[in-house]
C-alpha cells in the first residue's frame, strides 16, 4: 500500500513538472517556427523571427524601457521596505499590528482592484500615466515583499553584535550601516532582484497606469490583441530567458549567502 | 562576518590625531553630526518617533491612501472634476451594480470560477507538495521544487500566451489528441470557462504550492508512525492526522489564490470569451471610456473587494475552528 502511494506520488510529481513546462517549451518551438501561422505541426524551421526583433528598434527600447521602471521601482521599494522591517522587527509598540498590516496589503489586493486604485491616487497625486505613475505603482506594489524578507533576515541577526559596537561608542546610525546593513545585504539584494522581475513582469498596473508607451508585458498583450504570429513568441522567448537565468541566478545567490553567515 | 572594532574605540577615546583613523570614527566625532545625533538620540522615545515617523507617513498616505481615495471617488457623482461642475457625494454608483443584471453575472461568475478554480489548484498541487515534503529527501527537497518554481517566474502574459498555444485549434493538445485517434474534429477549447480554468491555475499553482509544503514539512514523521502503531489505515491517516496539520498550509494557500484569481484581468482577455465575461474587465470598462465613468468602476471595484475580503475572512474562520475541532 505503501509502496503503490509512493509511485502514484511520483507520477503525479513528475506530471506536474511536464505541466508546468510544456506550455513553455511549445512557447519557445513555435517561435522558430518558418510560417506565419502559429500552430501544429511545424514542418520547417528559422531563424528569421529573432532576427527581426533584435533588428526592431521598437522592441529593443521597450525592453530598455521595461528595465529602467524596474530598476527605480526596485530603489524606491528596497529603500523603503527596509526601513519598514527595521522598525517592525524586534520591536513592540502601540499600532504595531496595524502598521504590520498595512505593509503587507499591496501585496493582497487583486490585480485589477490594485491598478485602478493606483490609476484614481495617481490623478489625486497629480501623476500623469506613464514611467512616473508606473514606477511609484510597482515600488508601492513591491515594499511588502521587500519588507518581509529583510524582516526574516533581521530576526537572526545577533543582538549581542550591535550591543558591542555601541558599548565601543557607536552612536545608532553607525551601527546600522556598519554591522545591521552588511548583514542585511544578501536579503536585500534577494529582494531586490525579486523586486525587479515583479515589476518587469507585470502587467495590470503597467497597462493602467502607462502613458503611449508600453512596457514589455503591454507591447506582448497589445501584439496578442491583433492576432498572433511567430515574433511575439520570439519575444516573449527572449523575456523569459531573461527572466529566468536573473530569478535562478537570485535563488542560487540568496541561498549560498545564507549559508555563508 | 567581521567586526572592525578598532574604529569605534578611536572615536571613544577621541584620539587627537587623525592619522589611521577611519572615516566612521571622523563622522562620529564631526561636531556637526555630533550635535545632531545627540538631539535625535536625546531620549529613546524621540529616536523612535523618528524612526517610526516616515514608515507610518509611507504605508497610510501609499498603501491605504489609493484604497480610501477609491471609497471615497466610489461615492461622488463626477471624477475626475471637470471645472464649474459640482460634485456631490452620491450612492448612485452602488445603486446601478444592483439594478441591472449586466453587472451582476459577470460578477457572480466571478465569485464562482475564483471558488472551482482555487478549489483546482489545490487538488493539482496537494499531491506534489505533500509528495514533496513526506517522500523525498531533504537534500532533493530543495532541487525538485526549485525545478517547480523556475518558471513561475516567468511573467504572467508569456504564461498565459504560452496556454493559448497548447490549446488553440491547431494547437499541441488538439494535435495529440488527434494523433492518438481520439477526436476527428478538433475541439474549441478556448475562449470557454476550461481554457481560463487551466490559465489561472498555471499561473497560481505556486502560490497555493509554497504554503502547503512549508505546512506539511513542519508535520513530525512520529505523529503518523504513532497513529500507525495505534492501528489506523492509510485514510485513517491522511485524515485525522495529515489534513488537520496541513490546515493551516491549505487556509493561506486558499486566501492567496482566492485574491488572486479574482482580479486576473489579462487571463481573462486573453483566454475567455463573450460568455466568460468577468468582473476584472467590467471594471477596466469603465476606465477606458470617457472619464465620468469612474466613479461607477471605483464603485464595482469597492464592491468587488469587500466581497473579496468577507469570503476569505469567513473561510479563514471556518479553517480555524475546523483545526481547534480537530485538535482537541
Amino acid at each position: 500500500m505503501m509502496r503503490g502511494n509512493r509511485i502514484f506520488l511520483t507520477c503525479f510529481y513528475w506530471a506536474f513538472v511536464l505541466y508546468v513546462f510544456i506550455p513553455l517549451i511549445l512557447m519557445i518551438t513555435m517561435g522558430f517556427k518558418d510560417s506565419k501561422f502559429i500552430g501544429f505541426p511545424i514542418r520547417s524551421w528559422t531563424l528569421d523571427w529573432y532576427a527581426s526583433v533584435f533588428s526592431n528598434t521598437e522592441i529593443l527600447s521597450t525592453f530598455g524601457y521595461s528595465v529602467t521602471i524596474a530598476v527605480l521601482a526596485t530603489l524606491i521599494s528596497v529603500f523603503v521596505g527596509t526601513w519598514i522591517a527595521v522598525l517592525l522587527e524586534g520591536r513592540k509598540f502601540w499600532g504595531r499590528m496595524v502598521i504590520m498590516g498595512l505593509t503587507v496589503m499591496p501585496a493582497l489586493v487583486p490585480g485589477i482592484i490594485s491598478a485602478i486604485a493606483f490609476r484614481i491616487y495617481a490623478r489625486l497625486l497629480g501623476i500623469e500615466p506613464g514611467m512616473g505613475a508606473i514606477v511609484w505603482s510597482h515600488a508601492v506594489h513591491t515594499v511588502p515583499f521587500v519588507a518581509l524578507v529583510v524582516m526574516a533576515r533581521l530576526s537572526t541577526l545577533p543582538k549581542s553584535q550591535i550591543e558591542a559596537a555601541r558599548d565601543l561608542g557607536a552612536d545608532p546610525l553607525i551601527a546600522f550601516v556598519r554591522i545591521t546593513l552588511p548583514y542585511l545585504i544578501p536579503a536585500i539584494i534577494g529582494a531586490s532582484i525579486f523586486c525587479m522581475l515583479i515589476s518587469f513582469d507585470d502587467f495590470v498596473r503597467s497597462f493602467f497606469l502607462g502613458g503611449y508607451e508600453p512596457t514589455l508585458p503591454v507591447l506582448i498583450f497589445a501584439k496578442l490583441r491583433s492576432g498572433m504570429s511567430p515574433e511575439i513568441n520570439a519575444i516573449a522567448t527572449v523575456a523569459l530567458v531573461l527572466t529566468a537565468a536573473i530569478g535562478i541566478w537570485a535563488e542560487r545567490f540568496t541561498r549560498r549567502m545564507n549559508k555563508d553567515s | 562576518m567581521t567586526l572592525d572594532t578598532s574604529t569605534a574605540t578611536d572615536a571613544r577615546s577621541g584620539d587627537p590625531k587623525d592619522g589611521g583613523r577611519s572615516v566612521w570614527a571622523r563622522l562620529a566625532t564631526w561636531t556637526p553630526y555630533h550635535a545632531m545625533m545627540s538631539l535625535v538620540t536625546a531620549s529613546p522615545r524621540r529616536q523612535f518617533l523618528i524612526l517610526a515617523i516616515f514608515p507610518i507617513i509611507w504605508v497610510l498616505t501609499q498603501h491605504l491612501g489609493p484604497m480610501l481615495q477609491m471609497l471615497r471617488v466610489s461615492l461622488t457623482d463626477a471624477y475626475p472634476v471637470a471645472p464649474g461642475v459640482e460634485q456631490n457625494l452620491t450612492l448612485d454608483n452602488y445603486a446601478r451594480f444592483f439594478a441591472d443584471s449586466i453587472f451582476m453575472m459577470p460578477f457572480f461568475r466571478t465569485l464562482v470560477y475564483a471558488a472551482v478554480f482555487t478549489f483546482c489548484t489545490l487538488i493539482i498541487t496537494y499531491p506534489v507538495a505533500y509528495f514533496l515534503a513526506r517522500h523525498v529527501s531533504r537534500k532533493n527537497q530543495m532541487l525538485m521544487l526549485l525545478l517547480l518554481l523556475t518558471p513561475f517566474w516567468v511573467g504572467e502574459i508569456v504564461r498565459t500566451y504560452a496556454i493559448m498555444i497548447l490549446l488553440g485549434n491547431t494547437g499541441a493538445l488538439n494535435l495529440a489528441l488527434k494523433w492518438l485517434g481520439l477526436i476527428e474534429q478538433p475541439i474549441p477549447f478556448m475562449y470557454t470557462s476550461f481554457s481560463m480554468g487551466v490559465g489561472v491555475v498555471y499561473l497560481t499553482a505556486l502560490y497555493m504550492l509554497l504554503p502547503l509544503y512549508s505546512a506539511l514539512e513542519k508535520l513530525p514523521k512520529s505523529m503518523n508512525e504513532a497513529a500507525a502503531d495505534l492501528g489506523a489505515g492509510p485514510w485513517t491517516r491522511f485524515r485525522r492526522v495529515t489534513l488537520p496539520m496541513s490546515i493551516e498550509g491549505i487556509s493561506s494557500g486558499c486566501t492567496l489564490v482566492f485574491l488572486i484569481s479574482t482580479g486576473f484581468y489579462a487571463v481573462a482577455v486573453l483566454l475567455g470569451g463573450p460568455s466568460t465575461t468577468v468582473f476584472a474587465e467590467t471594471i477596466a470598462g469603465f476606465f477606458h471610456v470617457a472619464g465620468d465613468q469612474w466613479p461607477t468602476g471605483a464603485a464595482f471595484a469597492t464592491i468587488m473587494f469587500a466581497t473579496a475580503l468577507l469570503i476569505t475572512g469567513v473561510f479563514q474562520m471556518i479553517m480555524k475552528s475546523l483545526r481547534k475541532g480537530d485538535l482537541t
